[in-house]
């Protein structure tokens, strides 16, 4: 068995964490949507050559996916799903302000429980953001609200189509390497 | 257990599955623990618990503690829908854990009350499987003393009655002299006999008696046993080797390590001998050896050292060497704490015999 790492996918609900999660691994995509109770939990297998970097790390890594209900909100940080996490991808929907209001605060109220943990901020439906005519979502996410965390670095995606959805796990992946968790 | 999980797991509500102090998966029941592949790290089928191993090793310090998973759908190398309650426990009488897999409705609140339920039942049910192996080991106990009784005691019992038919024919003879022979050999059997009852009751309450811990200083205590045993001129008892103190049974050590000496000493076949106690200090056990530099025990009797009543030493010598209980009295009150003892192989040429014995530093529930 491959080394494997926990990751939250969090995000305020009908964001597409979902769809993001089964694109990701059965390359799939619904239109229909089915909102996630509780949690769902993915394996999704990374081969090392997608992971690249020194030698000694190039070792295939599994990401097991935490697709957390949105009804969650901010408890999701008192449940015991967020243990042992190693990073949280964060995922807001580029049409929907509050979306991306409440990836500000899952970003501190999850570096406050796991300090030290991967963060990457998903900015998904990409595919619908010139027909919303644009949005602000991604100067918000480098504003001073989120001062003190550092620079959490953000990827556009489209679970509908799949683009950089791949990438942007892969990303996650690696910053969880590069930080040992 | 293995009734309990059945009974469940036969409604089609549970599945059940028995996982090993490693994490791997040892059995399974129930079709809702179908995903769950025997003989694979538990991991690897239920992945909600990768990244977790760490805090499933803890479960076995805190058996009241478990695992709770309400609510999860794993979706491992099928696109499944399935959502379950997951509770993993360890289970100290079964030394495994526990996993208890339901179907969860909506009303997960409910589902994990009702495997709360189930839990206290698996529990109860271990407890009372522990308690029968208890029961069932103190019945071999009683069968191997009754064993004991009638095969040891039996050989004196109609010697004495032999003895007192000669007594009566010598009074009837006149033979005071001779009858006076008869009674002294009379007595000392009596007195034989008393002491193998003695040393028989010894050895069936071990187990039984107190199992307070105390910090016992083992330097002072081997020292004060070295000092205390009677030794005829030229003969020396060598402490060597590193004796920590820690928390242990104090008596039982005592009674150990006083009776591997003693036994060295006094089937020792020169007026001049030394005896070695030596111990090596690890995390998990005191390691002790009693070596002598006496005749040894020839290989093939290298089992028999240990059974009740059993010595070696044949004709008047066997008088007084003993009644062979010493060594079988080590032995039960080792392994009454989880310990073990060995007779190592003498090296080729050389006397003497050597006893190995590992005394755990933790004391564990081995009712014998």
């Amino acid at each position: 068995m491959s080394r494997a790492r926990k990751v939250m996918l969090l995000g305020e609900i009908g964001v597409g964490k979902s769809s993001l999660a089964r694109r990701l691994v059965f390359d799939k995509f619904s239109r229909e949507y089915k909102p996630t109770i509780g949690v769902e939990v993915y394996r999704y297998d990374i081969p090392a050559a997608a992971l690249g970097g020194p030698k000694s790390l190039v070792e295939p890594l599994s990401l097991i996916l935490w697709d957390t209900d949105g009804n969650f909100g901010d408890a999701i940080f008192r449940h015991v799903y967020i243990k042992q996490a190693a990073a949280a991808v964060i995922v807001g929907d580029q049409s929907r302000p509050d979306t991306i209001d409440a990836m500000l605060r899952l970003a501190r109220g999850f570096a406050d429980v796991l300090p030290g943990r991967a963060i990457h901020f998903v900015l998904n439906k990409d595919d619908l953001a010139d027909a919303a005519g644009g949005s602000d979502a991604e100067g918000r996410l480098t504003t001073p609200q989120i001062a003190g965390l550092g620079p959490i670095p953000f990827i556009k995606t489209s679970a509908m189509s799949g683009a950089m959805v791949e990438q942007a796990f892969i990303a996650t992946a690696k910053a969880i390497l590069r930080r040992g968790h | 257990m293995v009734a309990a999980g059945r009974f469940i797991a036969s409604r089609n509500v549970y599945g059940l599955a028995w996982i090993g102090a490693d994490l791997i998966v040892k059995d399974r029941y129930g079709s809702k623990a179908d995903f769950i592949s025997i003989g694979q790290p538990v991991s690897d089928s239920v992945i909600p618990f990768i990244g977790s191993e760490d805090e499933i090793l803890d479960l076995q310090k805190n058996p009241d503690a478990s695992i709770e998973l309400p609510g999860v759908v794993i979706h491992g190398g099928n696109d499944s829908q399935e959502r379950y309650n997951l509770s993993l426990f360890w289970s100290p009488q079964e030394r495994c854990y526990l996993l208890l897999v339901a179907r969860a409705s909506l009303d997960a609140a409910l589902e994990i009350e009702l495997l709360r339920h189930v839990r206290a039942r698996l529990m109860a049910e271990a407890e009372i499987k522990a308690k029968s192996d208890e029961l069932a080991c103190a019945n071999r106990d009683l069968e191997d003393f009754a064993a004991i009784i009638s095969h040891d005691l039996k050989a004196p019992m109609r010697a004495l009655h032999y003895m007192t038919d000669d007594l009566e024919a010598a009074l009837a003879d006149n033979r005071l002299d001779d009858a006076r022979t008869k009674l002294a050999w009379i007595r000392s059997q009596s007195r034989r006999m008393s002491s193998m009852l003695a040393a028989l009751l010894d050895y069936s309450s071990i187990g039984r008696k107190s199992r307070a811990l105390e910090p016992v200083d083992t330097k002072a205590l081997v020292n004060s046993i070295a000092s205390s045993l009677p030794l005829e001129d030229g003969f020396n008892i060598v402490v060597e080797g590193d004796w920590p103190e820690f928390e242990t049974l104090k008596a039982p050590l005592d009674l150990v390590l006083r009776n591997l000496a003693d036994n060295a000493i006094k089937h020792h076949d020169r007026p001049d001998g030394v005896v070695t106690m030596s111990a090596r200090d690890t995390p998990d056990a005191l390691v002790i050896t009693v070596s002598d530099d006496g005749p040894g025990i020839a290989p093939e009797h290298h089992q028999a050292v240990f059974l009740p009543f059993r010595t070696l030493i044949a004709g008047d010598a066997a008088a007084s060497a003993g009644i062979g209980m010493g060594l079988a009295l080590v032995e039960r009150t080792i392994q009454n704490m989880g310990g073990a003892i060995r007779l190592l192989p003498a090296p080729s040429g050389q006397r003497g015999a050597t006893f190995e014995v590992i005394w755990p530093k933790t004391l564990t529930e081995t009712p014998i």
